[in-house]
Order: structure tokens, then C-alpha cells, then sequence
């Protein structure tokens, strides 16, 4: 995962993260959307053979006082720690599971 | 939407599960989803070195036969780019077999062994010596640990009313898993997905449940239902952490 920022305010981002797909951009998003001080986020992606930016861009604009990549790494870690207790629940329905 | 989640099974056989899931996005669902396709990786055969081949077939045409065979992963032990070397010794006639290969540690062989690679007839003889890598359904599609997975909807059916006798004598079909109004989460199989059977002369409205996804997933048996499962959750979360760290600097 490399990161570059492509544009950077007060207020606004804009990051490609190189290596990804719409697996984990989609739900980064989702989770970006549901983090306190985000008024607006997006990804764009453009299909592999389409020559050009083909890696994932996304657009993260804030309320005034949330730095972007704060409300950034809060989402990323909002879903580390949802992917965290769904394996676990995931886990132990199996072991209930004969 | 909460962080809550809740497991339970539908089906459950050796190869394939019916799971649901409440609590989920649709995001995440599809997140999941697309990371048992394509981000849990499984051993495949990739590189093979023939000693003989006095077959029909060419060698390459061998090869792609070869790739396809589904191989046993012990995914604790590997990471992506390891290998391990199979062998085939075979002469005709008779069929060579995927349980025919020979492998070089014993947790990674065919998962299942009666699968036809090529026939040969007599004097025709079938050597090599092959490469399976450890590699994601990203990279190529014999790689795939999960042939089919999917999710659907759960959908609540509530009765909300007698049916009058001469009502029109359609049949409502619906697809998938419902829940009753008793709790009772059943697979619309059990009735022939024709509602009509399980409410008969009953009116009935179907909606779908938010945030509860029923998966249907089928492994191609290199990897257990549960280790897809996990493996696809863990790598998500993996992603995660690593864009947190890097983002944290």
C-alpha cells in the first residue's frame, strides 16, 4: 500500500492509495462516511487496462476544525477494529458449529 | 450502524456454508465478498518441467490442466510466492488421475483425488515434475479458494391477511432465506420458493432486513469454509491497519 497525496487543504484531500481495489476502497468509504466531522467522501478508480490513473483516488472533505487525515485514520481504524469482531464472531460460530 | 455483529448458520455441510450475518453494511458485505474471491490465496500448480510426454495433448494444454487441480493449503505454514514441487508418473494405458500426483509435503495434494487429468493409451507415457505456487485469485483464477460465493438479502415475511377465494392464483415465488414472523430463518428450498406452500391461503408481503446478509459460500476444498471466511475478514483488517499506521506518521 503506497500512499501519495495528490492535493492537500485545510479542509480537503486527495490521497491515491496504490494497490488497492474496489475490495477495500468500498468499505474504507463507507466507513469514512460514517466518521464523526466527514461531510463528504469518494474513491475513483478506473479499470485496469484503461491506461492512465488506475489507481484508486480518494476525496475526503471535512467540517471546518477535523483535519482529513485524522478523519482518515480514525475510519481506517473504525474498520480494522469492525473486521477485528466479525472474525471473532465469525470464529466462534464455526467452533459452536459441530 | 453499530459494530455489533451476529453469527448464525443456515446450512453448513464439508464444503460449502449458508451464513448469516446481521450487522453488516452492504459495503462491508461486498468487501468480504469480493475478499474471498479474490484475496485468500490457495496453492496452484504453476510451473511444470516434463520429463515425458508422449500424449495427445501438447504440454502446455497439460499445464492448464494441471493449474486447475485444486490443492490442499495449509496457509499457516506458506506465504504468497512459496512453492512446493509435485510429481506425476503415469503410463498407459489407463487415466492419469490428480490423486496420481505425488507432492512433496503431504499438506499440500490434490483435494480431491479422482479428477481426470488426461487418458493415455497404450505406450503413451505421462512424466514431470511441477511448481505449485502459493498465490490470490487476483494474480489468476486457479487460485481461487472460494468457486462460489454470494449474499443475499434476508427477507422477512409477514402475513397480513386471509387470502380471498378467488384471488388471483399466481404463484409467489421468492429466492433465498426468510425469517418468519416466529424468528424461524428458513431457506425458501424447504417450500419449493413458492410462499404459497408455507402460507397457504394467506396474504403475505416480503421484505428484505437491513444489515442481515445470508452468505452462500462453497470452498473448492483447498481451503476450509471457515478459513476463507477468516482469512478474507483478516486481510481487510490488515489493509486497515496498514493504512491507519501510514496515515498515523
Amino acid at each position: 500500500m503506497e500512499l501519495r497525496v495528490v492535493d492537500r487543504t485545510d479542509n480537503e484531500l486527495r490521497i491515491e492509495i496504490a494497490g488497492e481495489n474496489h475490495t477495500f476502497m468500498n468499505v474504507l468509504k463507507g466507513s469514512l462516511l460514517r466518521t464523526d466531522g466527514v461531510a463528504a467522501a469518494t474513491y475513483d478508480v478506473n479499470p485496469e487496462q484503461s491506461g492512465g490513473q488506475t489507481e484508486p483516488i480518494l476525496s475526503i472533505n471535512t467540517e471546518a476544525g477535523v483535519r482529513p487525515l485524522d478523519a482518515l485514520e480514525e475510519a481506517a481504524r473504525g474498520v480494522s477494529d469492525q473486521m477485528g469482531s466479525l472474525g471473532a464472531e465469525i470464529e466462534a460460530a464455526f467452533a459452536a458449529e459441530p | 450502524m453499530t459494530d455489533q455483529f451476529d453469527v448464525s448458520f443456515v446450512t453448513r455441510e464439508e464444503r460449502s456454508a449458508r451464513l448469516l450475518i446481521r450487522g453488516l453494511t452492504p459495503a462491508t458485505a461486498n468487501g468480504v465478498r469480493r475478499a474471498m474471491i479474490a484475496d485468500v490465496p490457495t496453492f496452484s500448480i504453476d510451473t511444470v518441467r516434463f520429463v515425458e510426454n508422449s500424449s495427445v495433448m501438447f504440454d502446455e494444454m497439460v499445464g492448464l490442466r494441471l493449474g486447475l487441480v485444486p490443492l490442499t493449503t495449509p496457509l499457516e505454514d506458506y506465504e504468497v510466492g512459496d512453492t512446493v514441487t509435485l510429481a506425476l508418473q503415469k503410463t498407459g494405458p489407463g487415466v492419469a488421475y490428480s490423486g496420481d500426483l505425488e507432492t512433496a509435503d503431504d499438506r499440500v495434494q490434490p483435494a480431491d483425488d479422482d479428477i481426470p487429468i488426461i487418458e493415455l493409451k497404450e505406450g503413451q507415457r505421462l512424466e514431470f515434475e511441477a511448481d505449485a505456487v502459493l498465490d490470490t485469485g487476483k494474480e489468476h483464477a486457479k487460485h481461487q479458494g472460494g468457486v462460489a460465493v454470494g449474499y443475499r438479502h434476508l427477507q422477512r415475511v409477514r402475513v397480513v391477511g386471509d387470502r380471498q377465494e378467488f384471488d388471483d392464483p399466481e404463484p409467489q415465488i421468492v429466492r433465498g432465506v426468510i425469517e418468519t414472523e416466529d424468528g424461524d430463518v428458513v431457506h425458501t428450498d424447504e417450500f419449493d420458493n413458492d410462499l404459497r406452500n408455507r402460507y397457504p391461503g394467506k396474504e403475505v408481503a416480503v421484505e428484505d432486513v437491513p444489515g442481515a446478509f445470508v452468505f452462500h459460500v462453497e470452498s473448492d476444498g483447498s481451503l476450509s469454509v471457515e478459513e476463507l471466511f477468516v482469512r478474507a475478514v483478516d486481510s481487510l483488517r490488515d489493509r486497515a491497519d496498514e493504512l491507519a499506521e501510514a496515515v498515523a506518521i
